[in-house]
């Protein structure tokens, strides 16, 4: 008996439900590339969002008369005797100066006492004043324009975060001062500009969240990173070279080859309690310097470094090496010349993918102390490498545990700092992935 | 079998290799038992025989690349020019240099035309001028009947030329080095039958120059480029001789079977 021939116009019940499973496949496909892609933007929009108005912030313009006999009390005008002089006697200096230019362009205080027109002002700007005249001597006697930092509040009143009715129950603010500052907004004292600070400064006491800066945390990173990128690209791709295409495949290199999938996958903390116990108490090195975070990034960045860089040798057809043993070449003649060159942009892509997991590694630099609180930028290379720093994630996590919202604003911009660093990253191996393989 | 060999020694003194009772294991895998064969001067040698026979197995014994394979070991001699290659003094490396292998699939480097014929010269210092080494890659690409073909893009990658050219490059790349050996495992297998046509021809030519040492599959390819054959079987050299003789006048009913296509 011959089955009943079907038109092909017709679609059988057996192809209906096929083509209804492939439908039903690719919608699920569909769902969760925009279910990922929503995410993402949320992601990025709460990030850019909370974070960009950090790089912006309110500052006072006060003319300042710097006079000796307040700034120069021995009279000697040499840096010694300016020293003298501290940061909280010019903070006075430009509280006073805020008061007579409030008056001079005669906007109402509102009846506030002089102690709260001062706080508009932050700390900071006394100690910025102190050192701008002490790198410049020859101010002393001028009259200078100082631009000083608003305090955290008042910044917050202006980018939205502080209102007239929070402030009622704020006990750091108070709605006169709001509309003090509104007034000087008018008049042109007050601005909100581009924030290099955020760029360059330090990182600030709980007090003074407008002059806390990221400077020491990107310069620890760099160092960081150019201990890691220095130390693990040599070693891992050593190792994986030798692995690959040198070393006898028996129980022993077995038993390395597991130990370093299993190290790849150790939480990254352990890897901190390593370093605290082998560079920081074994080796006598410093607590919280780039040279130990480096380090101790580079263990964790090992394995994750030897793992793609050894899939990328592996993937190198062995013909390749056939042809150049085949014409006398010696085994590290056809690796260097012909294998090693081929597998460079895998082997680069993972080595960028390591550093950017490095770049962005909190938990094992806790537990070395770069968590801890500096003001001091670190020295230049190589002595730049034992100075005590902190990192970009370490910062964001210092920062979110400040209570000032103010640093919550600050966290998020550092993460888009670090989130900016990363994107480079990314587009160097990119292009270097790009240059390599035109080559051929 | 041993006395033919014996008597057709005494007819040759022009031995370039010389294999007695050669063995090649693999771990546990005798792959290859008592193989004898001379490789002569000026001569194509063609191994033929089933799959899995051990005729690549022992083409690769010639020029030390199963030194590569893990696990596989090989006993017996093998004297090029009344030298033992497996001598511990010998370096593989210096071997190869004077034993050139081509290889079944076309696999030049991915660099220019240029570089993959230069490169060997360049590692063992053949040449002491650029103009030198120009010299040498030219002659090498004319012996490979390449030349008129590239000579105007020696710059660009040797991967974009042609199956049948990426063939010949990897010959010109192998008698660059000058070697006195040429070893070809299966070079026209991945090639249409104009390019196998022209590098039968080729084949031809290097014979005036090189002892070449062919492996294939195609008995006809065996008949139309050899002076020599040889037959392997389930890892036994089964017979050796004059191509006219086997394909002719075979000694062994293996070799009768195989060659009128009912095994293999």
């Amino acid at each position: 008996m011959t089955a009943p021939t079907r038109s092909l116009l017709v679609a059988d019940a057996r192809t209906k439900a096929r083509n209804r499973a492939e439908a039903r496949f690719r919608a699920y496909g569909l769902a969760a590339i925009l279910l990922s892609v929503t995410l993402l933007g949320i992601l990025l929009v709460s990030i850019l969002s909370n974070g960009l108005s950090a790089f912006r912030q309110t500052e006072i313009a006060i003319p300042v008369t710097l006079d000796a006999a307040l700034v120069d009390k021995g009279g000697k005008g040499d840096p010694a005797s300016l020293r003298a002089t501290s940061a909280t006697a010019y903070g006075k200096l430009i509280a006073k100066a805020l008061k007579d230019e409030l008056a001079r362009r005669s906007i109402p205080t509102g009846g506030l006492s002089d102690k709260d027109i001062a706080a508009l002002i932050s700390e900071q700007a006394g100690a910025d004043l102190r050192n701008r005249v002490l790198g410049d001597p020859r101010l002393v006697g001028q009259t200078v324009t100082v631009d000083g930092l608003a305090t955290g509040r008042i910044d917050g009143y202006f980018k939205g975060r502080v209102t007239l009715e929070s402030a009622e129950k704020d006990s750091k603010i108070k709605p006169e001062q709001l509309h003090l500052a509104d007034a000087m907004r008018d008049a042109g004292m007050m601005a909100l500009r581009f924030n290099s600070g955020f760029l360059t400064n330090p990182d600030a006491s709980e007090k003074r969240p407008e002059a806390a800066g990221l400077g020491v945390a990107i310069v620890g990173s760099l160092y960081m990173m150019i201990v890691v990128l220095g130390l693990s690209l040599p070693i891992g791709v050593a190792a994986a070279v030798y692995l690959e295409e040198f070393a006898p495949k028996n129980r022993f290199t077995d038993l390395i080859e597991v130990n370093i999938a299993n190290l790849a996958a150790v939480p990254s903390i352990v890897f901190g309690i390593l370093g605290l116990a082998a560079f920081i108490n074994f080796a006598g090195l410093p607590r919280s310097a780039p040279l130990v975070g480096g380090l101790v990034l580079t263990l964790m960045t090992l394995p994750r470094i030897i793992i793609p860089a050894r899939a990328a040798l592996k993937a190198v057809p062995p013909s390749i090496r056939d042809a150049a043993l085949g014409i006398g070449a010696s085994r590290m003649q056809s690796v260097f010349h012909h294998v090693l060159p081929l597998a460079a942009p895998g082997i680069l892509t993972g080595m960028i993918i390591g550093l950017a997991q490095a770049l962005g590694e909190t938990a094992p630099l806790l537990l070395i102390g770069m968590v801890a609180f500096v003001r001091d930028m670190p020295g230049l290379p190589p002595g730049g490498f034992l100075d005590p720093a902190t990192a970009l994630p370490v910062q964001v996590y210092n920062w979110t545990q400040r209570a000032d919202p103010a640093f919550t604003e600050r966290a998020s911009g550092a993460i888009i700092v670090l989130l900016a660093f990363l994107l480079i990253m990314n587009a160097a191996a990119i292009l270097l992935r790009r240059r390599f393989e035109r080559r051929w | 079998m041993k006395d033919h060999l014996e008597r057709r020694m005494t007819t040759t003194d022009l031995n370039r290799m010389t294999a007695r009772n050669v063995q090649v294991y693999y771990g546990q895998n005798h792959a290859l038992k008592d193989v004898d064969v001379d490789i002569l001067d000026k001569t194509v040698t063609a191994f033929i025989g089933p799959s899995g026979c051990g005729k690549s197995t022992f083409l690769r014994c010639l020029n030390r690349m199963n030194d590569t394979i893990q696990g596989a070991s090989v006993e017996g001699q093998i004297l090029l020019e009344g030298e033992d290659i497996y001598d511990r003094r010998v370096d593989p490396v210096q071997l190869r240099a004077k034993v050139g292998m081509v290889f079944q699939k076309p696999n030049p480097f991915p660099k220019s035309v240029y570089d993959n014929v230069a490169y060997g010269p360049r590692i063992h210092g053949l040449a002491r001028s650029k103009a030198e080494l120009d010299q040498i890659v030219e002659s090498s690409l004319r012996r490979a009947a390449l030349w008129n073909e590239v000579k105007d893009r020696l710059t660009a990658p040797g991967t974009g030329l042609s199956g049948g050219q990426q063939q010949r490059l990897c010959i010109a790349r192998a008698v660059a080095t000058n070697p006195e050996v040429l070893l070809m495992d299966e070079p026209c297998s991945a090639l249409d039958p104009i390019a196998t046509a022209q590098v039968e021809e080729l084949i031809d030519e290097l014979r005036a120059n090189f002892s070449v040492v062919i492996v294939t599959h195609s008995m006809q390819q065996a008949a139309r480029v050899s002076q020599k054959t040889a037959f392997f079987h389930l890892g036994h050299l089964v017979e050796y001789g004059d191509t006219t003789q086997i394909f002719t006048k075979p000694r062994d009913p293996r070799t009768e079977a195989y060659i009128t296509g009912r095994i293999g």
